[in-house]
């Protein structure tokens, strides 16, 4: 019984357009890491506010558990918030160890202190 | 610039109302717990029959990717337990078009996957209520279509549409290949209504699963009878075993084709139960503002009639239809309930009609089931009732209209 099974797995096509393939970008977990390349204080001024406090934030490099601790902010938002500036090109998502498989102690360290201090 | 929309829930109508608004001009974020990846590997989490007027709203945004590749069922076939255990009466209505289950595993993770790729913007993100509050002034319009979170709190329960204060059935899901045909049905795919009085009713259909097509086995129990006994269940396989045993005690005609069956995949088996409810459709914030329920946030029946898909995909095509025609005015409270009374105009007859179906059979239904053994037209308008359940407020809802209907059918046959 367990062989067939084993056989059958990913018979299904994910959907028939463009054969399963997929350009979605990786979800933006605690540890993912985000900066802003070139900062643009004009691109600062045009932002409303809570995006413009996480475009400052991030001139220098930040986890997403360390943009939502510093700036008190629930996490879906600085999700939603971080995607929309890094969709208008104003911030960029670095690859997590995880997806580059490279193992990073620095990181561990730095979502750990933004998991210590996040607040709900 | 375009109009703004956050939708939170990658369901059937989440999803499908993100990527009618997108196909409109709409700038739409959609929020989903979590990845197509996820979802595709997870647990499975309805059984999805759906028919054709439901399927037909996904045809029209070009989303049926699996029509094609997915078992069809052309009939619905009803079987009765007898008091003996026998079975007392089997026939089997024709659908005047097909219907279709596609395992939400396959559909959710494949539309999520679509919507971004067309333009859309997938956050994954398990939405709280102060994330909510936050983001709510930054959309034009914010919909809750998330039927399984911590967000339906926001929404109060509407005590005179839910007349049950508790759960009326114990669900059971399993998903399996290798089940064979019903002989008596012949060529006649079908969905396979199953009723024990007093016990409970199961219901079989093929679909389309991870694995390829399959069918899902699913026991709708009265709580604390024989039925209600997969609490607790830990191993899938432990599951389907309780599942054959009691296919062969209660419904042992079933049981005859299910020699065979082995599990699809480790996520194939759901078990739970919920307490029918309609909810008030604006969801208040702390802060003030408000944001839209659809589909089973504000109308969650039980599943016996195999409604919840369907009505999440009417529902959608009615949101769809009632933002496009409000043009650029504000999406306000008064728009909100405007929009839901829309779809409670449909929804009021499913909900009825399925409250109903949790209660033993009157007479009159009894004697339409009866008589539809004997009279084809009977069987079929009953069985294509579940694409369009308002016809059953034409006949089989009402005692003096279902005699009179049977009279005008049994009548005209002699």
């Amino acid at each position: 019984m367990k062989g067939t099974a084993m056989l059958r797995s990913s018979r299904v096509r994910p959907y028939a357009i463009t054969g399963g393939r997929t350009i979605a970008r990786m979800p933006l977990l605690l540890e993912t890491l985000v900066s802003v390349p070139d900062y643009d204080l004009m691109v600062h001024q045009m932002l409303v506010a809570e995006s413009r406090d996480i475009y400052a934030l991030c001139r220098s490099v930040q986890s997403i558990a360390e943009i939502s601790a510093a700036l008190d902010m629930p996490l879906g938002v600085v999700r939603v918030l971080v995607s929309d500036l890094a969709d208008d090109g104003r911030l960029r998502i670095h690859p997590t160890a995880v997806h580059a498989g490279v193992p990073e102690h620095m990181l561990l360290e730095r979502v750990l202190r933004g998991l210590q201090t996040i607040k709900h | 610039m375009s109009r703004k929309i956050l939708i939170v829930g990658a369901g059937q109508s989440g999803l499908q109302l993100a990527h009618g608004l997108l196909q409109h001009g709409y700038q739409v974020t959609l929020m989903s717990a979590r990845t197509a990846d996820e979802i595709r590997g997870g647990r499975v989490m309805s059984t999805q029959a759906m028919f054709d007027a439901a399927l037909q709203h996904e045809r029209d945004l070009g989303l049926n990717f699996w029509e094609d590749e997915g078992p069809h069922f052309d009939g619905l076939g009803f079987s009765l337990a007898g008091p003996d255990g026998s079975l007392a009466l089997d026939w089997a209505g024709r659908l005047n078009a097909f219907a279709q289950s596609v395992d939400q595993r396959v559909k959710m993770a494949g539309w999520l996957e679509a919507l971004e790729q067309r333009g859309g913007r997938v956050i994954i993100h398990g939405v709280t209520v102060s994330d909510l509050d936050r983001l709510v002034n930054r959309y034009d319009l914010t919909i809750v279509a998330a039927g399984k979170g911590e967000l339906v709190q926001l929404f109060g329960r509407d005590p005179s549409h839910s007349p049950y204060a508790a759960p009326q059935r114990a669900l059971s899901v399993v998903y399996v290949h290798g089940l064979g045909p019903r002989p008596e049905r012949g060529d006649l795919a079908t969905v396979n209504f199953n009723l024990v009085p007093g016990v409970g009713e199961l219901f079989i259909m093929p679909a389309l699963t991870t694995t390829g097509p399959c069918d899902i086995l699913f026991f709708e129990g009265i709580p604390d009878g024989p039925l209600d006994r997969f609490t607790g269940i830990r191993s899938p396989e432990e599951h389907l075993r309780l599942t054959l045993e009691l296919m062969e005690r209660y419904v042992p005609w079933e049981y005859a084709r299910a020699h065979n069956v082995e599990l699809t995949d480790w996520g194939g088996t759901l078990a739970g139960r919920y307490a029918p409810v309609v909810r008030n459709p604006v969801g208040p914030l702390p802060s003030g503002g408000a944001v839209l329920g659809m589909a089973d946030v504000v109308v969650a029946n039980d599943p016996i009639t195999g409604q919840g898909s369907n009505n999440a995909a009417k529902c959608a095509a009615i949101y769809l239809e009632r933002i496009l025609a409000h043009g650029d005015r504000p999406y306000d409270q008064a728009f909100m309930q405007e929009v839901f009374g829309h779809f409670w105009d449909y929804a009021q007859y499913p909900t009825t009609w399925t409250n109903a179906m949790l209660q033993p059979p009157p007479p009159h239904i009894v004697q339409v089931l009866g008589a539809a053994a004997g009279h084809q037209q009977i069987a079929d308008r009953f069985a294509n009732g579940f694409n369009d359940p308002r016809d059953f407020f034409s006949w089989f809802m009402d005692p003096g209209k279902a005699a009179s209907y049977l009279e005008s059918v049994v009548g005209a046959a002699v």
